[in-house]
């Protein structure tokens, strides 16, 4: 450890540049503070604050690779992850592939969009955020009981390796969804909007109450049939779809050992030409990242383009192994998605020109879906999950909402439910993103086929 | 170090309006995590990590602050950012919060035994043992992707509540298992050993990783992952299914265990987890299933995923009966939720995954108890029907009704004898008539304790760790299919 070195970030640097000849390491050092605000039953009942500075630590010896991380960042606590991490290095196998931690160059980015005064929120500004939801949804929904989640805050990425590279991005984030519910009724009915920014103050988080109080259904939901409908996805449930999409046909570890949905099929047409899907981390229209967990610096990558199936995204390990450039997706590779490979977490599907009027108008009959739920894979080679409708499920005919309907199964694929796209909606949203991670920006989509395989009794 | 950092933020949330606090010091809080995929180290992680969490009540409303700063000066801000937070909710919140008085051992200690401490074991034997398991995965060129893991976690705890509960507790938890997965022309089949989700797991020691026989249990698991690509799809249509004991046990997670958390069913996490089904009033009428089935939840099971000594609330961990003979006769309580039900006492079942999380209902050890057949007398009452073992994809919605479960593998039963492999088999149905269509349960030959690390509730998510103890069982007229 360098003499003289006191603030984390120094030890952190000394660290680095003080492993022996043939060692290499790269690190990530982060310091987040998240305010969440939960509410339930029309009142706040989870307020909670969270503060962490973390640092992961990554060295290769010969090819071999290990991992510690630490929450001690005294000189003692990275010593002895630096340590910790030579040990875990010491008893890998040699990744034949590695073709050392990158250092492509680019400007030093730092912020893209960035609000300070969203991570600088007080307990007490986020909780009237929140108060203003639930006075929204009450007067919009009297006697509706509401529930959801307000999260505010922020995180400050560092990256460092031994070609030195010494990075750093700040983001920030505001997040709300918001359910209405009526459980007194029988079936019990339900309605639910969210929306995201990375600046509170654009965050207009009464308008995501007032929606969901608005989606509430009036009468009682009748019963549909399972079986094939052409169905209007409300934006939540195309982030829900295009999530998956992103693992199962994007993700780096699936095109590596070959289990990809999209396996033979990148450079074709999996969709009609108006479906545009691009990850893209540097967009403010997301909750934007200047470098990736490498360092990377982050760009815009076309996944979907015209309808053509583009390439699986990339980081240090992936890269090697497919002989692929870098894209800028790594995460941390301590993290429990890491299973998964690089992933796009920064998704934005290109809006269309359809209002939502014009969207049940060319329904003409179907399903209109405002939200999906516990969403699992059935089958990932042919992109294929399910899970279920909830929250605002109803029935078009003739062009027009003709009422709600109780809550649906499906059993569908995803490269399908692309494939039928008819309609692109106008309006896009940025939801999810949950602590700053995966989120999505999408519109609604009016897609001709989608298969429902049972129902349940609300 | 500890026990100060207890006194300062306690002393620090005891302010004007705070009724109650309690304070958790995690440290260490050690996490190995050891994986080989395809010959390559897919993660070599050692995690350290530790913190303070904060709990405070106004009489109308709670707030909570965490924070990686293991210090007075972290302690102190963690209380104070809980206090403004609960002084702020309280505006707006018009019901008192009331909270049961706990009675029983309140303080005390609580220690995982263990024979071989896993984090003392050398990172190269684990390595090896996963290194060589993982190589036998791959029976043939279909098979794509190969994986051994072995995971550990050692949680290091100082309670402290300022109604009087203190305790200490340090929880070790191993788990290990093999996974392989096959591709031919775009078919993809997963098989895995002992179970999903990473193997199993136990509150144990190394030991408990040694008995798996990972390597042994390998070259069977990429045969059969192969053997998947050319078996015919499960048939489709109603049928006698028989389940075995780590499908049941993720069929008692999400269709009972997760139903009688008393917290969703009084709505606290309905925008996210959802509700349930079960409504308050019918503890003690309602007929979940049929008269086989007789659930528990046993914070005190030896090693168990959810066993320990205090929940987070500091209330002694305790056996609690959920489903008798068929009948719903208990829930899955916290000291709040109880009190709102007119309890006398919590179930003890307020679990946090972390110093900086707030503790929420969590299941325990949720287990079916055994019945009295053994496997073969189970399958000799069917003339026609199927044998679904180990998950691959699980649904269930919002109320925890309408489920849709995938398994990997499927036998034909015809005539009470197990037929070859069914591949992409899928079952469906609704959560009551399902557990009353039961019509025999395994006997303790067919019983196991089975872990399972990943069970997710709660904004921001935290991931449990729990066990369920499960039978084979055998249900009627239940809808399967093929996918």
């Amino acid at each position: 450890m360098a003499r003289g070195a006191s603030t984390p970030e120094a030890l952190v640097a000394a660290a680095v540049d003080g492993l022996p000849s043939g060692t290499t390491a790269d690190a990530r050092l982060t310091r987040s503070t998240w305010t969440t605000i939960r509410f339930a039953n029309s009142r706040i009942h989870q307020p909670l604050i969270e503060r962490h500075a973390y640092l992961s630590f990554r060295v290769a010896e010969g090819g071999r690779l290990g991992t510690a991380t630490t929450v001690d960042l005294t000189p003692d606590g990275v010593a002895a992850v630096v340590r910790a991490a030579r040990s875990m290095a010491r008893v890998a196998p040699v990744e034949k592939r590695f073709r050392g931690f990158p250092n492509d160059g680019a400007p030093k980015p730092t912020r893209v969009a960035y609000s300070s005064a969203t991570v600088a929120t007080t307990p007490e500004e986020a909780t009237r955020v929140a108060e203003r939801i639930l006075a929204a949804t009450a007067a919009g929904s009297p006697g509706g009981r509401t529930a959801g989640v307000l999260n505010v805050g922020g995180e400050t990425l560092r990256v460092l390796n031994s070609t030195g590279l010494n990075r750093s991005t700040e983001t920030s984030a505001a997040q709300t969804s918001v359910l209405v519910d009526r459980p007194e009724r029988d079936p019990p009915v339900s309605g639910w909007s969210e929306g995201a920014h990375w600046d509170l103050r654009r965050l207009d988080a009464a308008r995501v109450g007032r929606e969901a109080a608005e989606r509430v259904a009036t009468s009682a939901p009748e019963a549909a049939a399972p079986g094939e409908y052409r169905v209007l996805l409300r934006a939540p449930a195309v982030g829900d779809l295009l999530g998956f999409l992103a693992y199962l046909g994007f993700g780096g570890n699936g095109e590596v050992e070959g289990w990809s949905c999209l396996k033979g099929r990148r450079g074709k047409r999996i969709a009609p030409s108006d479906v545009n899907l691009v990850d893209d981390a540097r967009s403010r229209d997301t909750l934007p990242s200047a470098i990736d967990y490498e360092g990377v610096a982050t760009r815009a990558l076309p996944l979907i383009r015209h309808g053509v199936a583009g390439p699986a995204v990339t980081d240090v390990l992936t890269s090697g192994r497919l002989r692929k450039p870098l894209t800028g997706h790594a995460l941390s590779p301590e993290a429990p998605q890491s299973y998964f490979g690089p992933i796009p977490s920064h998704l934005v599907l290109t809006p269309g020109k359809a209002r939502e009027d014009e969207l049940i108008r060319e329904t003409k009959r179907g399903i209109l879906v405002t939200r999906f739920h516990y969403v699992r894979v059935v089958d990932p080679g042919k992109s294929v999950i399910t899970g279920m409708t909830r929250d605002g499920t109803y029935r078009i005919e003739n062009g027009e909402i003709a009422g709600p309907v109780r809550n649906l199964r499906f059993t569908q694929s995803v490269l399908g439910a692309l494939h039928d796209v008819e309609l692109v909606g106008r309006d896009a949203r940025l939801m999810g993103g949950e602590r700053g991670g995966m989120a999505s920006t999408c519109p609604d989509l009016v897609t001709s086929s989608f298969r429902f395989t049972s129902a349940t009794l609300f | 170090m500890s026990e100060t950092l207890l006194g300062v933020a306690l002393d620090a949330a005891r302010t004007n309006g705070i009724r109650y606090a309690d304070v958790r010091v995690v440290t260490p809080q050690r996490y190995l995590n050891l994986a080989v995929r395809n010959g390559n180290a897919s993660s070599l992680t050692s995690s350290l990590s530790s913190g303070i969490g904060v709990r405070v009540r106004t009489d109308r409303a709670w707030g909570f602050a965490g924070t990686s700063e293991l210090t007075p000066a972290g302690a102190r801000q963690a209380a104070r950012d809980a206090v403004r937070l609960a002084r702020a909710a309280s505006r707006g919140a018009k019901r008192p919060l009331e909270l049961t008085d706990e009675a029983g051992p309140r303080d005390g200690r609580y220690a995982t035994p263990l024979r071989e401490d896993p984090f003392e074991v050398s990172s190269d034997e684990v390595v090896a043992l996963l290194t060589d398991a993982e190589r036998r995965l791959h029976a043939s060129a279909d098979v794509k992707s190969g994986i051994a893991s072995f995971q550990a976690w050692d949680e290091t705890k100082w309670f402290r509540s300022s109604d009087g509960a203190s305790f200490h507790s340090r929880i070790v938890q191993v788990g290990a298992g093999v996974s392989a997965t096959a591709v031919r022309a775009g078919m993809v089949q997963t098989r895995s050993a002992p179970g999903p989700f990473g193997g199993d797991f136990s509150q144990a020691g190394f030991e408990f990783v040694r008995g798996l026989g990972l390597a042994s249990r390998a070259e069977e698991v990429g045969k059969e992952a192969v053997q998947l690509l050319d078996a015919p799809a499960c048939p489709t249509g109603p049928t006698t299914l028989v389940l075995g004991s780590s499908q049941l046990a993720l069929q008692v997670h999400e269709s009972v265990g997760h139903a009688v958390e008393l917290d969703r069913i009084y709505g606290s996490e309905a925008a996210y987890a959802g509700t349930s089904w079960v409504a308050p009033e019918a503890i003690g009428t309602l007929a979940y299933g049929s008269a086989g089935m007789n659930i528990i939840a046993d914070a005190t099971e030896a090693g168990g995923m959810g066993t320990f000594g205090w929940d987070d609330e500091g209330v002694v961990a305790q056996r609690v009966p959920i489903v008798a003979a068929g009948t719903l006769v208990g829930v899955l309580t916290s000291r709040e939720t109880a009190a709102h039900l007119g309890l006398a006492r919590s179930g003890g079942t307020a679990r946090a995954d972390g110093p900086d999380r707030s503790p929420l209902i969590r299941m325990t050890n949720i287990d079916l108890q055994p019945g009295d057949r053994s496997f073969d007398e189970l399958l000799s009452g069917v003339k026609d029907g199927v044998f679904l073992e180990t998950n691959r994809s699980w649904s269930i919605d919002d109320k925890r009704l309408n489920f849709q479960f995938g398994t990997e593998v499927g036998h034909r039963i015809v005539n009470g004898e197990l037929g070859g492999l069914l591949r992409n088999s899928i079952y469906a149905g609704m959560t009551p008539e399902f557990w009353r269509s039961m019509d025999a349960v395994g006997n303790a030959s067919t019983w196991h304790l089975w872990g399972l690390p990943n069970c997710g509730k709660g904004q921001p998510s935290q991931l449990a760790r729990v066990s369920h103890g499960a039978p084979a069982a055998r249900f009627r007229n239940v809808s399967v299919r093929g996918g």
